[in-house]
């Protein structure tokens, strides 16, 4: 793919500013450019919306997101406090509870609402830290090349093959508990496979002609990754964004699941480690324990679906059959 | 001795495998960690793919059960992991559990009201300057290896606790006031004092064999746990020993009080308290000990079973939350970061109006609790105070904020803030492994918030680190409680803080005090029951009022046990009590068995296990075959 359509999804110049209204023959460079993208934006959302796992997908966030946002006009701001909880311990769903009710007799549907914004949140950050992680390591590596790449990339592979949740335990595990040290946890033992994508990606880009071009015209070390490498792998990085987001979010209930994160909160992990913790497999009360499990594996499939559509659409080779 | 090991920090060990082998602390605080860690991440992501739970697979192990040759075995699923098989060291109530089991105490307990009872001794009387102590040795005890077990053998084994060579971990409270232990002849021992010692009829201590023990080279680092079957003369002997995996005891046929009626007893190692449930209703064990406690849900599903009993009786422990007073060592020299609002008595106070016992009770313990108040459970009647309707700190929330607005924590923008000008936020240890611990946290968060006090709930794997520094402001606390209360009474005394800045000592929460030393002494010197009941409940009213230490309920022990196997069994006390973790060997030596085998029926929770086994197995499977194509296909691009 080529740097014009890869701009796309990720303007590299947010200092633009739109400049609407201008005649046609009056209009600047900046204009042109961003006429560019939003044409392809929309040659994009064209393409991306043939893909009909892709917006069944993005259908499922956007209700989850939604309903995450506005979680204390839909179910009340304070249906995580334990002292105010409505009904009793372990009730059966019914009328009033439509999932029940947990061990302090909090609304389950409500707390599986609350839960969303702690499972997206964290999968978002944690995925937005590694796939960071990943890129700066990916483009350096690529660049440089050199022994410099040689050791960073032998401490990749390192990271590549430990276990991520062994990591991610010790380290959730020696810190104190909260959803940053969860984000943390995630973000610094999942970027090796994002790393290695883009060095491979940057590598593919630093051999056309034209970074030649920009490196005889006196362009830096700092403007070839910047302006050259980094537009072209960014839609790589964004469709290994949303990929990464679904294993971050499957990896975040995990540690809450094991009792490591913040048990103040409440999280999808942290329903499924109170449930077990209440003994309700052994009681058989799967109103606590399968809400939580099957939104988990809802919100990683819709990441997944996304990523997936993103991917096949900005690099066409994929094929169909994807 | 019992007390040890359980709870408060121990109640943490509770759950497992503790890591340090708390060389002079009574009791561990350490912590469990899960070994399923990994098992159960798999099984997290499963629980994602809820529809494994109808996968009838059924490939789980069932031969638990011993099955051959007709050998009556009793099969406990306990949750703790054993610290050490050495009377000398051991300290967690698995340990001391099985030592009740396997060596004789100079006396036991009766299991209807806890008095003193014959046990290795047959009587014994002070003389009339309370200063020597006379046992009478029974003679129809046998070491099971055959030899007679004598006076001697008990002389020598206080002459070794009290030489202190690493030998002194389990019991040095009970010999620090010892002059001199001698055996004039086989069925005599004395013990001369130094000052009189109230506790003389409740010497928790095991008695080893002379001829056995003698032999080892270093005791301190003994475990016990190599040369099987271990000599003993308890009603149990030890066989066998696997680490986290099982303890196995066989009956001493000829146990001078009877032979036990089962063959065989086994304590196996079950981290997850739900997977012993399952086993429970397979009928792989025949008994889940309450350490830690079923859960009110575990405990429901389990009464509709048939051939299921449980056992819900008053327990030994308290739960409390105890207020760091400042740690310090012996010499006064000061250490750890605990907050300096906490040295105001006033702010103590205040923290423990705020907290409604009851709400606690009746939520997270949902009945299986009793509510807090003095410092020793109600079950041991005669040492259980309450505290006066004047002096009782009520649920109060609004007498507590006038307390912290005398104390100078003025209420601004919602937060307490102090003259210095910080807010007034604290921290509160926690067991990470323990259910109730979080829960009650989720409470004291929300109560505290109202006042306008921040709380930070730090749940740890092993909170004896962080305890022993005195870098904590609050802590969930709980000790089980033996019929004679010396023990959980010293370990707030100043003698047993610690010598060195950090260093584990006996001391429970740093808290030292002229008058309740004084108390303490005075207690421990009165030998006229009803007058030491006197002053052991004025030490738990100055407790009460200190605000060091808040009980906030006696947790009741929730067990259960398979009739089909079990057919009776004793709790202690035998009207209304529990079975694990008792001060004596009365549940499993008079344990029945049942005349029917185990009724194995496919218990649908293993199923549920197993089908989250599968589909963790199929999840992680399909991950990996979508990282890899992810993966393939990110390689085909450009």
């Amino acid at each position: 793919m080529t740097a014009e359509t890869a701009d796309v999804p990720a303007p590299q110049e947010p200092e633009n500013t739109r400049e609407p209204q201008l005649p046609k023959e009056a209009r600047s460079p900046r204009a042109l450019a961003w006429t560019r993208r939003r044409h392809s934006a929309a040659r994009f959302w064209r393409e991306y919306r043939t893909h009909r796992a892709g917006v069944f997908g993005l259908a499922a966030l956007v209700l989850i997101t939604l309903a995450a946002v506005f979680a204390p006009l839909l179910v009340g701001a304070d249906a995580q406090s334990v002292t105010e909880a409505p009904g009793e311990a372990m009730q059966s769903p019914s009328g009033e509870f439509p999932l029940g009710t947990d061990q302090f007799g909090r609304d389950l549907l409500a707390l599986l609402v609350w839960g969303a914004r702690i499972s997206l949140t964290v999968g978002l950050l944690a995925a937005f830290l590694s796939v960071a992680i990943g890129t700066v390591v990916g483009i350096t590596a690529g660049h440089f090349r050199g022994w410099y790449a040689t050791v960073i990339m032998r401490v990749t592979d390192w990271f590549l093959v430990m276990p991520t949740l062994v990591l991610a335990i010790a380290l959730a595990s020696v810190m104190d508990r909260s959803i940053w040290t969860i984000v943390l946890a995630i973000g610094v033992t999942t970027w090796p496979t994002t790393a290695r994508l883009v060095r491979a990606q940057t590598l593919a880009v630093e051999s056309r002609p034209y970074i030649e071009r920009a490196q005889a015209l006196g362009g830096g070390h700092g403007h070839i990754m910047a302006r050259h490498v980094l537009p072209n792998v960014m839609p790589l990085v964004l469709a290994q964004t949303t990929l990464v987001i679904s294993s971050a979010i499957l990896t975040e209930a995990t540690l809450a699941f094991l009792g490591l994160g913040d048990p103040t909160v409440v999280s999808w992990g942290g329903l499924l480690q109170d449930a077990r913790e209440a003994g309700a497999v052994s009681a058989g009360d799967w109103w606590y324990l399968a809400p939580p499990g099957i939104a988990i594996a809802v919100v990683a499939l819709a990441f997944t679906l996304c990523g997936r559509a993103v991917e096949s659409v900005l690099n066409p080779r994929l094929g169909v059959s994807r | 001795m019992d007390t040890k090991d359980q709870h408060g920090r121990t109640r943490s060990s509770s759950a497992g495998q503790v890591t340090q082998v708390a060389p002079s602390a009574r009791a561990a605080r350490s912590r469990k960690r899960r070994p399923h860690l990994l098992l159960a991440a798999a099984a997290a992501a499963a629980f994602t793919l809820t529809a494994g739970l109808a996968t009838p697979l059924n490939p789980a192990p069932q031969q638990a059960q011993a099955k051959d040759d007709g050998k009556k075995t009793l099969t406990v699923a306990v949750a703790q992991s054993v610290d050490s098989l050495s009377p000398f060291l051991a300290q967690r109530l698995l340990s001391t559990s099985i030592h009740r089991l396997t060596y004789e105490y100079l006396t036991n307990y009766d299991a209807k009201d806890n008095h003193a009872i014959p046990a290795f001794a047959e009587k014994w009387e002070p003389s009339a300057d309370k200063l020597t102590w006379t046992y009478t040795i029974r003679s129809n005890s046998k070491w099971s290896d055959g030899k007679k077990a004598t006076a001697e053998d008990a002389a020598w084994t206080f002459n070794k606790i009290m030489s202190k060579e690493g030998t002194a971990t389990a019991n040095s409270n009970f010999v620090t006031n010892f002059k001199k232990v001698t055996a004039p002849s086989p069925t005599k021992l004395v013990i001369e004092l130094k000052k009189p010692q109230s506790t003389m009829a409740a010497l928790d201590v095991p008695i080893v064999p002379k001829h056995v023990w003698e032999k080892v080279d270093d005791i301190s680092k003994f475990n016990n746990d190599k040369d099987f079957p271990v000599v003993g003369n308890g009603p149990f002997v030890l066989d066998d020993f696997k680490v986290d995996q099982y303890v196995k005891l066989k009956a001493n046929k000829n146990f001078w009080r009877g032979a036990p009626k089962f063959d065989e007893v086994v304590f196996k190692t079950y981290k997850d308290q739900d997977a012993a449930v399952a086993a429970l209703k397979k009928g792989e064990v025949s008994f889940v000990a309450g350490q830690p406690a079923l859960t009110p849900a575990q405990a429901n599903g389990l009464k509709g079973e048939s051939d299921i009993k449980v056992n819900n009786g008053p327990g030994r422990r308290f739960f409390a939350i105890a207020t760091n007073p400042g740690a310090r060592t012996q010499d006064g020299k000061k250490f750890g970061d605990g907050h300096p609002a906490l040295l105001d008595k006033r702010v103590r106070q205040a923290l423990f109006l705020s907290v409604d016992r009851k709400t606690i009770v009746d939520k997270v313990f949902q009945g299986n609790a009793v509510e807090g108040a003095g410092y020793i459970p109600p079950r041991f009647s005669e040492y259980s105070w309450k505290p006066s309707a004047e002096q009782e700190l009520k649920y109060d929330p609004k007498r507590a904020a006038q307390l912290l607005d005398e104390a100078g924590y003025k209420k601004k923008g919602g937060k307490r803030v102090g003259k210095d000008g910080k807010a007034l936020d604290f921290r509160i240890l926690c067991h990470a492994t323990d259910p109730n611990d979080k829960a009650v946290g989720k409470y004291l968060k929300e109560w505290w918030g109202d006042l306008g006090i921040g709380l930070k709930v730090n749940c740890l794997d092993d909170v004896s680190v962080p305890w022993y520094a005195g870098e904590y402001d609050l802590a969930f606390d709980g000790w089980s409680v033996n019929p004679d209360p010396d023990f959980v009474l010293g370990i707030h005394t100043c003698a047993a803080l610690p010598e060195k800045a950090k260093e584990s000592a006996a001391t429970d929460n740093f808290i030292c005090d002229k008058k309740f030393d004084e108390l303490y002494e005075k207690q421990l010197a009165e030998y006229d029951p009803a007058k030491r009941a006197g002053i052991v409940k004025q030490m738990e009213s100055w407790l009460y009022d200190s605000g060091y230490m808040n009980v906030i309920a006696y947790p009741n022990a929730v067990e259960a046990y398979r009739t089909d196997q079990i057919k009776s069994l004793t709790t202690m006390p035998s009207a209304a009590g529990n079975i694990y973790g008792q001060d004596g060997y009365w549940s499993w030596w008079s344990a029945v068995p049942a005349s029917g085998k185990s009724s194995s029926d496919g218990g649908s929770s293993t199923g549920v296990i197993i089908g989250i086994a599968v589909a963790a197995v199929v999840l992680a499977g399909g991950g990996a075959l979508i990282a890899l194509r992810r993966r393939s296909t990110a390689e085909d691009r450009e």
